[in-house]
């Protein structure tokens, strides 16, 4: 007897068991669906709440319905649903899973159904406070680890046991039934409740795996593309990044093209679709018209190759570039061929790849226009050569050709030198040392004009000479003293022009003697502006030009240019 | 014969027109100045026929010079100019003479002719002259002084000349009272003061219906009762 009851009870474990397969295997396929997804992180959001409240719930009746009758009682694995939901949901989905898992139990009968709709509801509360306690704890780690689900079921299950050795009646039936299924529910609801969590453990470590795979991805493509499409949308450089793109993917072809053709094209088709023609795909031009992403993928979309029948394309993704305004200026197109079977063709990694392309245009475009502004710029400056300048200086040469021919041919050989500086010189960078002539000759010319009411002095050491800044940056400084400085001294002034380096700095600064600087805030002082924008944009922010001034005293601008490394020769 | 004053910050440019001015036998160069406010000094004191008037020059511009002196004590005025379109361009307008540098001879020979001829520009064809002024030249002690009008507390005749008192420094201008009190928004209290309504602290009524005005800083201007009335008005309207 005892024997047979040994017996009863390794098959009841067996056929539990079974049933946990069956279970697991539910759980399994539900775990691929989207479903699955507020159950593995600890939430606090309602609607995950609810999903889990939803799926757990459905699992506590699904394991009443896979249990089997014994003794007018039910052998079951419902509890695995109410002590995980009350674990991953917290007391209040715990006790609202437990509570719907038990009222369906209690809706079945039998005499154990209201001590089986309480130890439900009392699982799940097991379950949900276990929930608060590691939460409280900060050990929400924990909460998905398999062997904390099988401790707290197994509790649950023994807590289950003694309500019903409590409350069914009569006592005589249900300690019988209790003996015979006390063991075999523990153990299989235990395991289950590991399995579980197990299941879901996977589901997320696979899911971040994915998810690091597909960012190292991006970011290989990110990386050997840069700056591919900055120096220009153009076949040249299409190509160039299409397959790079394509290396990294691995999908059967990429394309780029813009409004109107195609830029570029590597991979399977290469043949037929060339860069230069213009688009055909229908699909193309709806993502260009609707600023949209197509997915044709051959199944609910068709995709047929607009240019030859031949072709061995079965699927593509047609993704729109976007530029300033969200306009579209292109699209990056993936195909992957017919006898593919499963497409690699991925929609967020596309338009990850789309924004990257279209964000290293819009660089690109950014790029162009400071070159341009930059270029225009200096045009500005060269325009700006003072006609009052010119006619004041001509005036002196009048005055001084009658008093000393000699004096006067050494300004004529200055304003030619200012000249032939000013109009020559169309480099974006110079060396100090070009610059410090270019302000030479002009100081040379205001030196006779200003007759004795000028004094300049030069400290630069020799070993500055060859560092390099951008041309035209010390004469509109040089004027502005003598404009708005030393011209309007009553008395005789100076200027100072000194230099200093430090590591990676080289610091230039114009001192006038007549700080009358008055910060204006447009017009005359659009010498130094452009100055200023020519340094910043060449070289960033931190540098340019800084004005300080003590009334009546003095004016210093300070030019700040950062000073290239210099490649050690051997 | 016409005596004729050079003001030009420029030495060589001074040096120049002297040159050219020696082939006229019938000018004569009585004196150069290199800036505006020591021109200002050689008109009242020198009071030649002409002045040769560089524009652009040291804290006071040629226009703003000849918006200093008073229109009855104005020499005739030739402005000499490197390059300035716009107040060309007036000065065309206004049929004002004026020489561009470097100065052609046969040019200037036309403007001596002029000159002979005694007609002579109305004042208001100088453009920018009537406009208000902004600092006011001053000599203390040999040295030049540019007083900012909004420092100024009052101006008053005195015997040494029209003085200048600002917050914390003092002068003597070549301006007139009534030169000063069409330029400025400073508002006459007594014959002989200006006061700048911005600096009154208080007014003290007297008994004879005259007033004291005293300043933020604490000086003390008197009022008559002349002009007493003006002054409430202008303060209680802001």
């Amino acid at each position: 007897m005892l024997e047979l009851q040994n017996i009863n009870h390794l098959a009841l474990i067996g056929s539990l068991l079974q049933q946990m397969c069956v279970y697991l295997v539910i759980a399994y396929l539900l775990s691929k669906t989207p479903l699955f997804a507020p159950l593995m992180q600890v939430t606090v959001r309602l609607p995950d709440k609810l999903v889990c409240y939803l799926v757990f719930s459905a699992f506590c009746i699904m394991g009443t319905y896979l249990g089997f009758q014994i003794e007018g009682a039910i052998a079951n694995t419902r509890a695995i649903g109410a002590v995980l939901g009350g674990i991953l949901g917290g007391p209040l989905v715990g006790f609202a899973v437990g509570l719907t898992g038990g009222l369906h139990r209690y809706s079945l009968g039998g005499y154990t159904d209201t001590a089986c709709a309480v130890s439900t509801t009392v699982e799940g509360l097991i379950g949900g406070y276990l929930h608060l306690f590691l939460l409280k704890r900060h050990r929400a780690d924990r909460l998905l680890n398999p062997m904390i689900a099988l401790g707290a079921t197994l509790f649950a299950e023994i807590l289950q046991m003694i309500i019903i050795l409590l409350m069914a009646q009569p006592f005589d039936a249900a300690a019988r039934l209790v003996a015979h299924i006390a063991l075999p529910m523990i153990v299989t609801n235990s395991v289950g409740a590991a399995l579980f969590m197990r299941l879901i453990l996977d589901r997320r470590e696979t899911r971040e795996k994915y998810s690091i795979a597909f960012s190292a991805k991006a970011l290989r493509i990110a990386e050997r593309s840069v700056g591919v499409l900055m120096q220009g949308f153009n076949e040249q450089n299409c190509t160039r990044m299409a397959s790079i793109i394509r290396e990294e993917t691995g999908v059967g072809a990429v394309a780029i093209t813009d409004c109107e053709k195609l830029l570029g094209f590597v991979g399977i088709g290469a043949d037929h679709h060339l860069p230069g023609t213009p688009i055909s795909s229908p699909h193309t031009f709806y993502a260009i018209a609707h600023n949209e992403v197509v997915y044709a993928d051959g199944a609910t979309i068709t995709y047929h190759c607009s240019v030859s029948k031949d072709c061995k394309l079965g699927s593509s993704l047609v993704i729109p570039l976007r530029g300033e305004g969200n306009r579209v200026f292109g699209t990056i197109k993936l195909y992957e061929p017919k006898s593919k079977f499963f497409s690699s063709l991925n929609r967020t990694l596309g338009e990850g790849i789309a924004r990257l392309l279209s964000n290293q245009v819009l660089a690109g475009t950014i790029e162009e226009q400071k070159r341009l502004l930059a270029q225009s710029e200096v045009k500005l400056l060269q325009a700006q050569i003072n006609p009052h300048f010119l006619f004041n200086a001509l005036n002196t040469l009048a005055a001084v050709i009658r008093r000393d021919p000699v004096a006067a041919r050494k300004i004529v050989q200055y304003l030619s030198t200012f000249f032939r500086k000013s109009l020559k010189r169309v480099g974006d960078e110079s060396t100090l040392k070009d610059e410090i002539e270019h302000v030479d000759a002009y100081l040379q010319i205001e030196l006779a004009r200003l007759a004795g009411r000028l004094d300049v002095e030069f400290l630069v050491a020799d070993d500055l000479l060859h560092l390099r800044l951008p041309t035209f940056s010390l004469q509109p400084i040089v004027e502005n003293a003598i404009k708005y400085g030393i011209s309007q001294m009553l008395d005789p002034g100076k200027i100072t022009i000194s230099a200093q380096r430090s590591d990676d700095e080289l610091t230039i600064v114009i001192e006038d003697s007549a700080g009358l600087y008055k910060p204006l805030p447009n017009g005359d002082g659009l010498g130094m502006n452009l100055v200023d924008r020519r340094i910043k944009i060449r070289y960033g922010a931190a540098y340019g030009i800084e004005v300080s001034c003590e009334a009546e005293h003095w004016t210093r601008v300070a030019i700040r240019v950062p000073v290239d490394q210099e490649l050690v020769t051997c | 014969m016409l005596s004729a004053l050079i003001i030009d910050d420029e030495a060589p440019s001074r040096e120049e027109l002297r040159a050219l001015l020696a082939d006229a036998t019938d000018i004569e160069v009585i004196g150069e100045c290199s800036n505006a406010i020591e021109g200002l000094s050689a008109i009242h004191r020198l009071r030649p026929d002409v002045v040769f008037l560089d524009i652009q020059m040291p804290r006071i511009s040629g226009l703003e010079m000849v918006g200093m002196i008073e229109p009855s004590a104005l020499p005739r005025i030739v402005f000499v100019t490197a390059y300035d379109e716009h107040a060309i361009k007036a000065f065309e307008e206004h049929a004002a003479d004026y020489l561009l540098k470097p100065v052609d001879a046969h040019r200037l020979a036309k403007t001596l002719d002029w000159l002979r001829s005694g007609k002579r520009a109305p004042a208001t064809a100088f453009p920018g002259a009537d406009s208000p002024l902004r600092q006011i030249p001053c000599i203390t002690r040999n040295r030049i002084l540019l007083i900012a009008l909004e420092d100024v507390e009052y101006i008053n005749t005195t015997v040494c000349g029209v003085q200048v008192v600002a917050l914390n420094k003092q002068g003597v201008t070549e301006l007139t009272l009534k030169i000063l009190q069409e330029r400025t928004a400073l508002i006459r209290c007594h014959r002989q003061y200006l006061i700048n309504l911005d600096h009154i602290a208080e007014i003290d009524l007297l008994e004879n219906g005259a007033a004291e005005i005293i300043t933020h800083s604490g000086k003390r201007v008197p009022a008559s009762r002349r002009y007493l009335r003006e002054i409430k008005d202008k303060l209680l309207i802001g």
